[in-house]
């Protein structure tokens, strides 16, 4: 009887692959405005002087926030498809890449995120991620379900193409345990 | 409250200092206001039927939102002049759910001169601290422990 790690042995073997064809730099929705960046720190109760005024720098734990495509834009197909109370958005750039021959889950987690910071982001800034290199795949089946540890590795650039940081990004994929057994 | 006209110096830390903790206590509403701030709209973030599908036992903090936690932690630490460099070891271990106060706490692990920054624009990239860093809630540990990695004036 097959292991069910044999399901991500295709997404194993491809460990080391750049998703992101040919340096192609994913771009957050928009450049970086006041509102913005008052609602990041506002939840926080963040009040550094550094991330008020016409001439704010971005908190650097926001990058990935600015980075961010959009969840839908104009002469996009529609991503509220269903009424049902808990559906999720067809599409979402929060999933992660999710190349062919991936198992597919119905849940994902962030584990674990490392970062160098190169350079400040500021008011007017457009953030966009270039590269998506799978460095880490490993199935696992944890206390909320069975799936695989994935690890990636991109950089974050401004809209002059400087990079202002390098990081490395941990998701676990998964099958809840509760999803899993009603599928036995 | 930070007072941010004080500056804290390289030269001024001793490893094994402690950061001043920050607690962020987790409401809904706090985890509402964080996924329309950070735009980490995952369900798992902010609802808890949704949540408690996928395994969790309640609705739970996202990843930028701890995040942000520890640069604040930080930053009130090192200050304005300061220059955050790095975050190593962020590992979310354990739920951080509605109804827990997470605690964000600090230690200066290290501090040395980095020999490669000599010259460098800005002399705080030079003088650095690592600083073990951690959350905890009502259960522990649930991030970390990791560290950041920073640059203070001399």
């Amino acid at each position: 009887m097959p292991d069910w790690k044999d399901d991500w042995a295709p997404m194993v073997a491809r460990v080391g692959e750049d998703f992101a064809q040919d340096g192609e730099v994913r771009w957050g929705v928009d450049a970086i405005d006041a509102s913005a960046l008052r609602r990041y720190v506002e939840v926080l109760e963040f009040d550094c002087p550094l991330h008020q005024g016409t001439d704010a720098v971005a908190p650097a734990t926001s990058f990935a926030t600015f980075a961010l495509p959009a969840m839908w834009a104009p002469g996009e197909a529609p991503i509220f498809t269903s009424g049902a109370r808990d559906a999720e958005p067809e599409r979402s750039p929060l999933k992660g890449t999710r190349p062919q021959g991936m198992p597919p889950t119905s849940a994902y987690m962030a584990t674990d995120f490392e970062v160098d910071y190169i350079a400040d982001a500021r008011l007017g800034d457009r953030l966009g991620r270039r590269g998506n290199r799978l460095v880490q795949c490993e199935p696992k089946e944890t206390r909320v379900g069975r799936g695989a540890f994935t690890t990636w590795e991109y950089e974050v650039i401004n809209q002059r193409h400087e990079v202002l940081a390098r990081c490395r990004f941990s998701m676990f994929h998964y099958v809840p345990h509760a999803a899993a057994d009603r599928r036995a | 409250m930070v007072d941010w006209n004080e500056q804290r110096h390289w030269s001024d830390v001793r490893e094994g200092d402690a950061l001043a903790p920050v607690a962020f206590p987790l409401t809904v509403y706090r985890l509402v206001m964080a996924a329309g701030a950070n735009r980490d709209f995952n369900a798992i973030h902010h609802n808890t039927a949704h949540a408690q599908s996928t395994g969790a036992p309640e609705m739970y903090a996202n990843v930028m939102l701890l995040q942000g936690m520890w640069e604040r932690t930080a930053r009130e630490y090192i200050g304005t002049a300061g220059v955050l460099l790095a975050i190593r070891g962020f590992r979310m271990k354990a739920f951080n759910t509605a109804g827990d106060t997470v605690t964000v706490h600090g230690r200066i692990r290290r501090k040395w001169i980095e020999e490669a920054e000599k010259g460098a624009t800005d002399p705080a990239r030079r003088h650095r601290v690592e600083i073990e860093m951690w959350s905890d809630n009502g259960r522990g540990v649930s991030v970390g422990p990791g560290a950041i990695v920073a640059g203070l004036p001399f």
